[in-house]
C-alpha cells in the first residue's frame, strides 16, 4: 500500500485512517448512494468494454460518452496481494452532457469489486465514489 | 490473564528488538564482502556483494530490462540464475511461472547478492548502455502526441535495431518521489547513431509522459538506456503488412527508414489507425516511402470528418478489405492490446501464420 512499494505514490496518498476506518468510510458512501461496489465496477468494466472496441482510439458510446483504452508496458500486483498480475491499462471516460471525464484503470475495476477500496485521500489515484457515480450516470437499482 | 498478557508483550517486544537489531546490524556493519559474478560461464565479474543483482550488473555496465526501477513491480528484469541466489522471494513469485522456476529464472532486482553467482543472460544485453544525453528538439505531432528528440554526447553512438525500445527515466517532481523509467519504442533510423526519436503519447495522469509533455524542455539532459526488445523485421522475402495506431507509428517509421537504408525491396503495406484528421500524424513523411519502397500507405480513420477520402472504418475492417492471399504476408503490429488482439485474429482469419504475426503489445 505504501509509496515505492508497488507504485512510486502508493495507494494510501496522505491518509492517517486505519485501512479499515478508509474501507468502512468508502462502504458507507456508496451504500448513500444506493449503490454497491460491484455495481460500480460493473459499469467501469462495461465502459472498459465499450473502449475496447475504439481500438485505443476514442468511441462514442450512447447516449452522450466517449471512452478511449489505453495500455502501457508491465504490469502491477494487487496491493491485498491477491494471485495474479493486473495490466496498467487505462480507461478515460468523457461525459459530454456534463463536460466531466473520468481515468480508471483496471486496477481500480479490481479494487473496487473484490475489495471495496477506493484508495486513500489525497493518493495520487483515488476515485471518489460519488464522483464514479456521477460521471458514469451509475443509478441505484 | 494478566499474566498471559504480560508474556504475550514481553515475547513482542523481544521479537521486535530482534528484528530492528538485525535490521540496524545489517545497515552499519553488514559487509558481505567480494563476490564473484559468473555470466554466461565466461565472463567473471568481480563484484562488492550486499546489493541487488540488478544494481550490482547496473555497476558493471550490464543494464538488465526493468521498467520500475527495481521495485518488482514490472517483472522485465528477469535472469537466469544457475547457482547461488537462495530461495525465491514472496515478492518474486507472481511473476514466475511455474517451468520459469525449473531453469531457475529470478528477478534480478529483488535476488541479493550474498555469495558467488552463476547467471545466464542473453548476449543482445551487452549491447545495452546508458546514456546521459541532451534534448535537442521537441515537436507536437497532434494535440496528445510529442516528437522528441535526443542527440547523445558527441564521442558515444547507439547501434539498434528498427523496432527496439528504450527506457527513459523521469527524475524526481511532483507526481513521482523517486526516478522511474519507462519505456518507448525509437522511432528514428537505426542508420542514425548519434541521436534517438521518440513518439509519445500523453497518457492522462501518467508520471512520465506527463513529465514528458508538460516539463521537459529544450536543453534539457535525460538519462535513457537501451536498446531493447525484439520487435524487428525478420529477414525473409514474405511480403509485409505493418499495423499501427497512436504512438504504434514510432517501431513503424523506424523499420521503414531502415528498409530504405537496407535497399530492401520486399513489397509492403501498412496501415494506420486513427479516429478524426486530427489524429493523423506524419502521413506527408510516411508517403515519402511509397517512392523510395515497394510500400503503400493506407491511413483509415473511425471517424472521418467531411471532406476526407481516404479509407474509414476500424483498421480491422480495412485490413480485411485489403489483404488478400494471407499465407504471402508476414505482419508486425505496434499499439494496445485491444488492437493487436482484434488485428491478430482478422490477420490470421485471411490466412496469414500466426507464428509469422509479430507484435509490440504496450501492456
Amino acid at each position: 500500500m505504501q509509496a515505492g512499494v508497488i507504485t512510486g505514490a502508493g495507494f494510501l496518498g496522505n491518509d492517517r485512517r486505519n485501512l479499515i476506518d478508509i474501507l468502512d468510510a468508502d462502504f458507507r458512501t456508496v451504500a448513500s448512494l444506493g449503490l454497491t461496489h460491484n455495481k460500480i465496477a460493473e459499469t467501469m468494466e462495461k465502459f472498459r468494454k465499450h473502449a475496447e472496441s475504439g481500438l485505443g482510439e476514442f468511441i462514442s458510446i450512447a447516449p452522450h460518452f466517449e471512452a478511449r483504452i489505453d495500455a502501457v508496458r508491465g504490469k502491477l500486483p494487487c496491493p491485498f496481494e491477491d494471485r495474479g498480475l493486473i495490466s496498467k491499462t487505462s480507461i478515460m471516460v468523457k461525459n459530454l452532457f456534463l463536460k466531466k471525464e473520468i481515468i480508471y484503470t483496471d486496477m481500480h475495476i479490481h479494487l473496487i469489486n473484490i475489495h471495496g477500496f477506493y484508495q486513500g485521500k489525497r493518493s495520487l489515484f483515488r476515485l471518489d465514489p460519488e464522483i464514479i457515480a456521477e460521471i458514469l450516470e451509475i443509478i441505484p437499482g | 490473564m494478566n499474566a498471559v498478557f504480560l508474556h504475550i508483550t514481553i515475547f513482542t517486544a523481544l521479537a521486535c528488538g530482534l528484528a530492528l537489531f538485525m535490521i540496524i546490524a545489517d545497515f552499519f556493519i553488514g559487509d558481505y564482502g567480494q563476490a564473484v559474478i559468473t555470466v554466461n560461464n565466461s565472463k567473471k565479474l568481480e563484484v562488492e556483494a550486499g546489493s541487488t543483482l540488478l544494481s550490482v550488473l547496473k555497476g558493471q555496465k550490464i543494464f538488465i530490462p526493468s521498467a520500475c526501477g527495481g521495485r518488482g513491480s514490472c517483472g522485465l528484469c528477469k535472469v537466469k540464475i544457475i547457482s547461488g541466489a537462495g530461495d525465491y522471494l514472496a515478492t518474486e513469485l507472481p511473476w514466475i511461472s511455474a517451468d520459469e522456476k525449473k531453469s531457475g529464472i529470478r528477478l534480478s532486482c529483488q535476488v541479493k547478492v550474498r555469495r558467488n553467482l552463476e547467471i545466464e543472460i542473453p548476449e543482445s544485453l551487452f549491447n545495452i548502455h546508458e546514456y546521459r544525453a541532451r534534448v535537442e528538439s521537441i515537436r507536437n505531432l497532434t494535440y496528445d502526441i510529442k516528437e522528441i528528440k535526443i542527440s547523445l554526447p558527441e564521442e558515444e553512438q547507439i547501434n539498434f535495431k528498427a523496432g527496439q525500445f528504450m527506457q527513459i527515466e523521469t527524475p524526481v517532481y511532483e507526481l513521482t518521489a523517486q526516478p522511474v523509467y519507462r519505456a518507448y519504442s525509437i522511432a528514428s533510423s537505426p542508420g542514425q547513431k548519434n541521436s534517438v526519436e521518440f513518439e509519445i503519447r500523453l497518457v492522462p495522469g501518467g508520471i512520465c509522459t506527463t513529465y514528458i509533455h508538460k516539463h521537459l524542455k529544450i536543453g534539457d539532459t535525460v538519462t535513457l538506456n537501451g536498446p531493447y526488445g525484439d520487435f524487428f523485421v525478420r529477414p525473409g522475402q514474405k511480403k509485409i503488412i505493418f499495423i499501427a495506431g497512436g504512438s504504434g507509428m514510432a517501431p513503424i517509421k523506424s523499420m521503414l527508414a531502415d528498409m530504405v537504408l537496407q535497399k530492401n525491396t520486399r513489397q509492403a503495406v501498412y496501415f494506420f489507425g486513427a479516429r478524426t484528421q486530427k489524429d493523423l500524424f506524419l502521413t506527408d513523411e510516411i508517403r515519402t516511402y511509397e517512392n523510395r519502397l515497394a510500400f503503400r500507405f493506407i491511413p483509415a480513420l473511425s471517424s472521418p470528418e467531411p471532406g476526407w477520402k481516404g479509407e474509414s472504418g476500424l483498421i480491422t475492417e480495412v485490413v480485411d478489405r485489403y489483404i488478400q492471399n494471407g499465407p504471402e504476408y508476414e505482419a508486425y503490429l505496434c499499439g494496445s492490446p485491444g488492437m493487436i488482439n482484434a488485428c491478430v485474429s482478422v490477420l490470421v482469419k485471411k490466412g496469414v501464420s500466426e507464428k509469422e504475426i509479430y507484435f509490440d503489445k504496450f501492456g
